[in-house]
């Protein structure tokens, strides 16, 4: 019997999808069976990040409407074969599908698959209430910005008020100097504010831009990013993994290229 | 009222009842005078009519159809023999009718498609701008992009296998004809963006042979094999 998280935050631009599709396709590399749900009906963006966009033929609105059988609907991934994306339709918005088809379609998916990824559109609204109908755990994305706290705070009171109250937060783009000059908040400054478990906190890091531009998720590749999320894949499964220490490690030529740079 | 003209809709045609007495040329003037009284109630259906109660000469006929296009909007797409009457025949054959002459008519479409919208077309269709990724164009014909074409195609939707899709700039991300597909192929991580060879823009045509989905320049010798 499978799991259902939900990936949401409330504030958009905070790196829902991206974290999706690096958490899903790590849980693959582990070994497990996921899929994939976009449920951001009219906007989708998982099968372009997943670069898997040339092969929609049928999506989440066709399964739920019943044009289709589910396994038509599912599109194998590239380079895992236990991975799997069930895209969002583009030309419908959130209200064609309903809360109770989503819990249905999720419960018919922990039949076959080990974690079922939702991932949520920004906002409170019909998309948010779909995502979250069926999840049995929710992976709160926020970036270390008031704003984004704000909303992820409001986001955590709602899951909570739908019975969803195994939460874990992960602290995405944080830069290191930043924090350390008092600029930004820490990862332990937005854990304070928001109370509650952190699972992950992913550096800002430019590997991101050209993995997304490109459709491969960079998990598991050597980055500071890539290491983070795989982290996040293991935290995930029960694994204790201690946190990344994200400081910039620089060799002696970078440090004396920036001192050039600054002068 | 005279009852010299007396009409029955059925959903996809006309039944005109005529008087069988009367003097044709008088008929005329009743049929006229029917029509231009309902042309309101008409509209601009696409129907097929059938003839009963008098015996007319295929001359009559037209002149007839005539008749009625003069007095309404109403399009008559053909004219019914009095045996086959039954509901089916007059759609079937009316449907034929304009599948035909649809394979080699089209429609013109000013502008781009953005993502999440579609463009579905019972005909062919020339869209005088661009198809961004995201975005659907269906049409029952061949689709003809004057722009580039980057998101979704569907051409011969209801199973016609030679229809084709023409693009100044084809760079899709799908391409259907009849009942194949066809994707494009997979981003290949790239190094260096200095490196990168900017394809040519250049006309190229996608059509469909023994159930795969070809993308070719369109040269002579493509152009020779196109039916339409």
């Amino acid at each position: 019997m499978g799991e259902v998280i939900v990936i949401t935050s409330g504030k958009g631009g905070v790196g829902k999808t991206t974290t999706t599709a690096n958490v899903g396709t790590g849980l693959a590399m582990l070994g497990k069976k996921v899929v994939l749900i976009d449920t951001d009906i009219g906007l989708r963006n998982l099968d372009v990040v997943m670069g898997l966009e040339n092969r929609i033929v049928y999506n989440l609105v066709d399964v739920v409407e019943n044009t289709c059988r589910i396994k038509q609907a599912l599109i194998k991934d590239k380079r895992y074969e236990n991975l799997y994306l069930l895209p969002s339709a583009q030309t419908k918005d959130k209200t064609a599908v309903s809360p109770e088809q989503m819990k249905k379609l999720a419960d018919e998916l922990k039949e076959e698959f080990d974690y079922i990824l939702m991932d949520c559109p920004a906002g409170i609204e019909q998309g948010f209430k779909n995502a979250i109908a069926g999840a049995d755990r929710a992976l709160i994305v926020t970036t270390p910005e008031v704003s984004a706290v704000r909303d992820a705070d409001r986001i955590i009171g709602l899951l909570e008020a739908n019975e969803i109250r195994d939460n874990h937060l992960i602290v995405n783009r944080l830069r290191t100097d930043m924090v350390k000059e008092g600029n930004m908040l820490s990862s332990d400054d937005v854990v304070e504010i928001l109370a509650v478990d952190l699972i992950g906190v992913v550096p800002d890091d430019e590997q991101i831009v050209i993995a997304t531009n490109t459709g491969e998720p960079l998990v598991g590749s050597d980055s500071k990013a890539g290491k983070a999320y795989m982290n996040i894949c293991k935290r995930v499964l029960g694994e204790e993994v201690p946190f990344l220490d994200l400081e910039e490690t620089k060799g002696f030529f970078e440090k004396f290229k920036a001192i050039f740079k600054r002068s | 009222m005279k009852n010299s003209v007396v009409m029955k809709g059925t959903r996809s045609g006309i039944i005109l009842v005529l008087d069988k007495d009367l003097d044709y040329d008088e008929l005329k003037l009743d049929i006229a005078e029917k029509f231009r009284s309902s042309a309101e109630f008409l509209g601009h259906a696409q129907k097929a009519v059938m003839f009963k109660g008098r015996v007319l000469t295929e001359e009559q006929k037209l002149e007839i159809v005539d008749l009625i296009h003069a007095n309404c909007d109403l399009n008559v797409v053909c004219i019914m023999e009095e045996n086959e009457i039954v509901e089916g025949s007059f759609r079937r054959s009316m449907e034929k009718t304009i599948a035909e002459r649809d394979a080699n008519t089209g429609q013109f479409f000013k502008g781009s498609l953005r993502s999440g919208q579609v463009l579905d077309v019972e005909t062919s269709i020339i869209i005088i701008g661009d198809v961004k990724p995201g975005a659907n164009v269906i049409s029952k014909g061949n689709v003809i992009i004057l722009g580039s074409l980057k998101g979704n195609v569907y051409a011969g939707a209801d199973g016609n296998e030679n229809a084709f899709v023409v693009a100044l700039d084809m760079q899709p991300v799908q391409i259907r004809i009849a009942n194949s597909i066809a994707r494009s192929p997979d981003k290949q991580p790239v190094k260096k963006r200095s490196k990168q060879v900017q394809p040519v823009k250049e006309t190229k045509i996608a059509f469909l042979d023994k159930g795969n989905i070809y993308i070719e320049p369109l040269d002579k010798d493509v152009m020779n094999d196109i039916r339409l």
